[in-house]
């Protein structure tokens, strides 16, 4: 055959392989490779076998000619057959050894990895040995080495910031505090044409930011703009419209509690893109937090219907029993959820809840403990052990356990809530006053309803230190917020009459 | 483009004059038809028509300036008299009047106008003193109710109505609003020629009343009646045909209507529910479904017609989805007889008839003539082998509308339980007349025949063809029929029913006992009529069943293949040398 002919056949492979035609395409690519024993017209075959899910198969031509171990991108097939076949020790070995320090700066014992980019320099890839590093990343997590993992996903990211899964796999599964993460982003090299994927990753870490910093950010790649002729505004592309994009602000929406809001923007993405995954989890969230029962139920029928295999199906159904307060069925379905998936950090934290909605503190704890070890990226899981041992009396456990939280995540104003009460119950009061005052000044939005108790658990301590004015001036804030507070009106009461009277009582 | 824009500015101007008159459905239906008009892709910029479709909020804006740009006597190529507007002298009288009426205060807006003499002024006294006598009138229904809801009480302002009314007319000074009124009165009164010759004049005068189309269509019971109306042209005459064909069960023809329809109106929700309800009559489920997920959508908060909704996720089984509706229209408004509806039917899917038929009954306490909630509760009553509630229920249901098909079947179900065939036949042929084309009916008549009481096997045979012939999804017909024939001994028309059923149990890839059944049979006729090959066809696939029936298959190709080895000696002893 000649050599022209034989260009044509590969043409035929690669159509094949766009139109997922596997069987012809491994049938024409093992013609190929038979007539030309070119170790790129093997990789074209095993590749084919690959896509066919004859992953044995794909296996063996690699290791039988010999030539694995010669090329990155032969070796890293053969890993990737490998990882499908759950091989995960082999798939490590094939991928050779390499040491990952705590920062994700890999020390290769043999090769340079020097291939940023291998092709001609115009259609951009994806560095192969960050795909290599992203898989041994998913292998040590397979073998449950959590901590290597997440160093090799760290790595992947570095060797190429376009590497979108292994940053996914991080944020996803709560690898990383949210300096790491940030130090992580700081660190990464983007090329100059990227810049907004930098400002992406950015809005995608975790958000405890300022409101305005972080709505700079939005607005900052709302107006990233993609527009063939600048002067015409019509034409203007932007990313505002982005899936991905609006999840992300509808999670911060949820992070800072404006549920209803994040409840709308996730409705409406949602009749956009009903199945994207993250969003879905935010709208069940979010509705869970408003009590939307129905929205829940339909939801969660559909999503069993759809998904059975996913452990946000059952997630959901377990989302619906405990929106409707029927926790023993909530907890069965956040137990399935897990058994599904044992890395899905929402359904141990709802598992957890859902012990702790029946005051049954033990086993809240172990979930939570669960979940705390799992991802130790995530504070809540540990503020919530806190809070339980609160809820026994344990201040210094408690306390102990809000100071770990607070080094993972030390921009949430819930925590030093927390800190504040645990203080005001060791009758700490000064202390307490600094943790109430550190939970305002982090608060990301405006003083709404929800930090009501904050104010008045400030009132409270200002009136334990006799500060009468400052707690009426505190009290009175609370009010503000939120006009049918009982115990906020008695407060004031008391500390009007210990002004009064308080003298007597000396 | 042209055609739009006219049925705009018609619709805009005549929205004002009925909501002014306080002709409160007709005004929202034609406000619901005017934002239903598909937008001038040229005139209307991108931002105004996204909220047309797919988006959850319907708020569109008008510019209010171009109602004045085209005068209203050259729009409309009916002779449409101007509306003049009375004198300003009755102005402020009115004012009050309206705003008594607006507060449901009806007697004294009719008080407040009794010297006017203005058209506008005399109408709404007559309509207010028609909608008090109304009131009154339920509330005596209420108040003297009988054992079974059933009540004598009348409008008493008819009489007098009547009088002036005609004495208006007599004086020709009475506008088109008048003889709607005129026509309701006479309706009501039973005059219904009269109402119908009135009713026509009040369209034809001014057709953008669609509450005077609308009792006309209920007066159109036959279709020479809805031929003979000397009915003008216009647009709304095609809205008031496409409802009279529903009506009268001219269900394709009503479609083309409703589709021609949607040329101009094409974002009306009218009319898309209006085609859910055809396709509904027409049992095409899957398309009725879509339809109103889509309605849903656009309007969340609609109540109208949802009912319908309900039924097809009941029929369908569609638990979640019918569950999700029901607490959706619950947190709407739950004291709608649709709401009321929806909520039973999802009660009885549950299997909780009792709760099921109080909604029923709330249903129809805030509506009595709402048919289909007499229909349900009739099926629930049977569900819960009540026979004579159910009786009763049904009886309700026919008395309203005597085209209701469903409740003539349901009578004949309850006293086909209770025994007494002669009578249930008597009420599905009713059904069966209205709705030739279903077959559930010629079923259920072809079963009363067939049962041990009547055994009138012949009648049977014939309704099951009926029923074979007009679409029957369950399929029961053929197997009937077969059996039937077998049964009569005629063992040629079983064979070829039963080969029509085997076909079409493989065509739908359905498999049971009926398969095996039908296999048996052409098995040992096929054997019997000496065709050998095609017996062992289905002889072999016999044996891919378990049970007594594989056996006989055995036995049977045994028994071929002895015969046809042995055959030059079986015909040796028929023809013993």
């Amino acid at each position: 055959m000649r050599e022209e002919e034989v260009e044509k056949l590969r043409g035929v492979v690669r159509d094949c392989v766009t139109k997922h035609l596997y069987s012809s395409a491994i049938f024409f690519a093992d013609k190929v490779a038979a007539f030309t024993r070119d170790p790129a017209d093997v990789y074209m075959q095993a590749q084919a076998l690959f896509l066919g899910r004859h992953y044995r198969r794909a296996f063996h031509l690699l290791n039988a000619s010999k030539i694995v171990l010669r090329d990155l991108r032969f070796r890293y097939l053969a890993a990737k057959c490998l990882e499908e076949l759950n091989e995960w020790d082999q798939c490590l070995l094939m991928l050779g050894d390499a040491k990952v320090d705590e920062h994700g700066n890999v020390y290769d014992t043999k090769e340079t990895n020097a291939m940023y980019l291998d092709k001609d320099g115009e259609d951009r890839e994806i560095n192969i040995s960050s795909a290599i590093c992203f898989l041994r990343g998913k292998a040590y997590e397979a073998l449950e080495n959590r901590s290597q993992a997440r160093q090799w996903y760290k790595a992947a990211v570095k060797a190429d910031p376009l590497c979108y899964e292994a940053l996914e796999c991080l944020i996803n599964n709560h690898m990383l505090s949210s300096e790491e993460e940030a130090s992580l982003l700081s660190s990464l090299h983007f090329g100059p044409e990227d810049e907004w994927l930098s400002s992406f990753y950015s809005c995608l870490i975790k958000k405890y930011d300022k409101e305005n910093v972080v709505e700079a950010k939005f607005k900052e790649l709302e107006n990233e703009s993609y527009s063939s002729n600048p002067s015409e505004q019509s034409f203007m592309r932007t990313l505002k419209n982005d899936t991905d994009l609006m999840a992300c602000k509808a999670e911060y929406y949820h992070q800072c509690g404006e549920y209803q809001k994040c409840f709308e923007l996730t409705s409406i993405l949602l009749e956009k893109d009903p199945f994207h995954m993250k969003c879905t989890l935010v709208h069940l969230t979010a509705a869970t937090e408003l009590g939307h029962s129905n929205e829940l139920y339909l939801m969660a029928c559909n999503l069993v219907k759809d998904y059975p295999q996913k452990a946000l199906s059952w997630f959901a159904v377990g989302c619906y029993y405990y929106c409707i307060k029927k926790y023993d069925q909530s907890r069965r379905y956040f137990s399935k959820a897990t058994n599904l998936d044992g890395t899905f950090p929402p359904a141990w934290i709802g598992y957890g809840n859902a012990y702790a909605a029946q005051d049954e503190g033990d086993q809240a704890m172990s979930a939570y403990r669960t979940a705390a070890r799992l991802f130790p990226g995530c504070h809540l899981p540990t503020l919530y052990i806190g809070m339980e041992y609160m809820r026994t009396h344990s201040f210094k456990l408690a306390e102990q356990f809000f100071m770990q939280a607070k080094t993972i995540c030390p921009s949430d104003p819930l925590v030093y809530n927390e800190l504040g009460v645990v203080s005001y119950h060791m009758k700490e009061y000064n202390k307490a006053v600094q943790w109430f005052e550190k939970t305002l000044a982090h608060i990301s939005s405006s003083l709404s309803e929800m930090w009501e108790p904050t104010v008045v658990n400030l009132a409270h301590s200002y009136r334990k230190l006799k500060m009468y004015n400052e707690a009426i001036l505190n009290y009175e804030k609370a009010l503000a917020l939120s006009t049918r507070s009982v115990c906020t009106y008695a407060g004031i009461a008391y500390t009007y009459h210990l002004q009064v009277f308080g003298y007597f009582f000396l | 483009m042209g055609s739009k824009e006219i049925c705009r500015n018609e619709l805009r101007i005549a929205v004002r004059q009925l909501s002014d008159r306080c002709l409160y459905s007709a005004s929202k239906w034609a406000a619901e038809q005017l934002v239903g008009i598909e937008l001038d892709p040229v005139k209307f910029t991108p931002s105004n028509t996204r909220f047309q479709r797919g988006s959850s909020s319907i708020h569109r804006r008008f510019r209010n300036n171009e109602i004045t740009s085209t005068p209203i006597a050259g729009v409309s190529y009916v002779s449409t008299p101007v509306m003049e507007e009375d004198d300003i002298v009755d102005g402020d009288f009115y004012l009050l009047a309206k705003s008594y009426f607006d507060c449901r205060e009806y007697r004294r807006a009719a008080h407040v106008l009794r010297d006017q003499s203005g058209k506008k002024a005399v109408f709404l006294q007559c309509y207010a003193l028609y909608l008090a006598g109304e009131k009154r009138k339920d509330e005596e229904n209420i108040e003297l109710e009988g054992p079974l809801g059933k009540s004598d009480a009348v409008n008493k302002e008819l009489v007098s109505l009547e009088r002036e009314l005609s004495m208006l007319r007599k004086n020709g000074s009475i506008d088109p609003f008048g003889l709607y009124l005129y026509g309701l009165v006479l309706k009501e009164k039973g005059n219904e020629h009269l109402a119908r010759n009135l009713l026509v004049e009040s369209v034809n005068s001014y057709p953008w009343n669609w509450s005077a189309w609308s009792e006309l269509q209920s007066l159109c019971t036959t279709i020479d009646i809805l031929h003979s109306l000397p009915l003008n042209n216009h647009w709304m005459k095609d809205f008031f045909l496409a409802g009279a064909y529903q009506e009268l069960r001219m269900h394709n023809e009503s479609l083309a209507k409703y589709e021609y329809l949607q040329g101009t109106f094409s974002f009306s929700n009218y009319i898309q529910a209006q085609i859910a309800k055809v396709q509904y009559s027409l049992r095409e489920f899957e398309q009725v479904e879509v339809i109103f997920e889509e309605l849903l959508r656009n309007d969340p908060y609609r109540v109208e017609d949802m009912d319908m909704y309900s039924n097809v996720l009941y029929a369908k089984e569609c638990f979640s989805a019918l569950s999700y509706l029901a607490h959706r229209v619950f947190m709407t408004d739950k004291y709608r007889p649709e709401s009321c509806c929806i909520i039973g039917n999802y009660y009885s899917l549950k299997g909780q008839h009792e709760k099921s038929v109080m909604y029923f009954r709330r249903a129809l306490k805030l509506n009595k003539n709402c048919l289909s909630a007499w229909t349900l509760m009739g099926h629930e009553y049977i569900e819960m082998n009540n026979t004579p509630a159910a009786v009763d229920a049904y009886r309700r249901a026919v008395d309203i509308n005597p085209c209701e098909f469903r409740a003539w079947y349901g009578l004949g179900q309850a006293y086909e339980m209770m025994g007494m065939p002669f009578y249930a036949l008597h009420y599905f042929r009713k059904s069966v007349f209205l709705q030739p084309s279903d077959s559930r009916l010629w079923i259920a008549m072809a079963k009363c025949y067939e049962n041990d009481q009547l055994h009138m096997l012949e009648e049977a045979i014939k309704c099951y063809r009926k029923a074979a012939n007009s679409n029957d999804r369950e399929a029961i017909a053929l197997h009937q029929l077969a059996k039937l024939h077998r049964k009569l001994g005629r063992l040629e028309e079983a064979a070829f029913y039963y080969k029509k059923d085997l076909e079409r149990m493989e065509a739908e890839e359905r498999d049971g006992p009926n398969m095996v059944e039908a296999l048996l049979f052409l098995a040992t006729h096929c054997k019997d009529q000496k065709r050998f090959e095609e017996a062992e066809v289905y002889c072999t696939r016999l044996l891919d069943y378990t049970g007594p029936e594989k056996e006989t298959a055995k036995s049977l190709l045994r028994g071929m293949r002895i015969a046809q080895s042995g055959f030059p000696s079986m015909s040796a002893e028929h023809f013993p040398p």
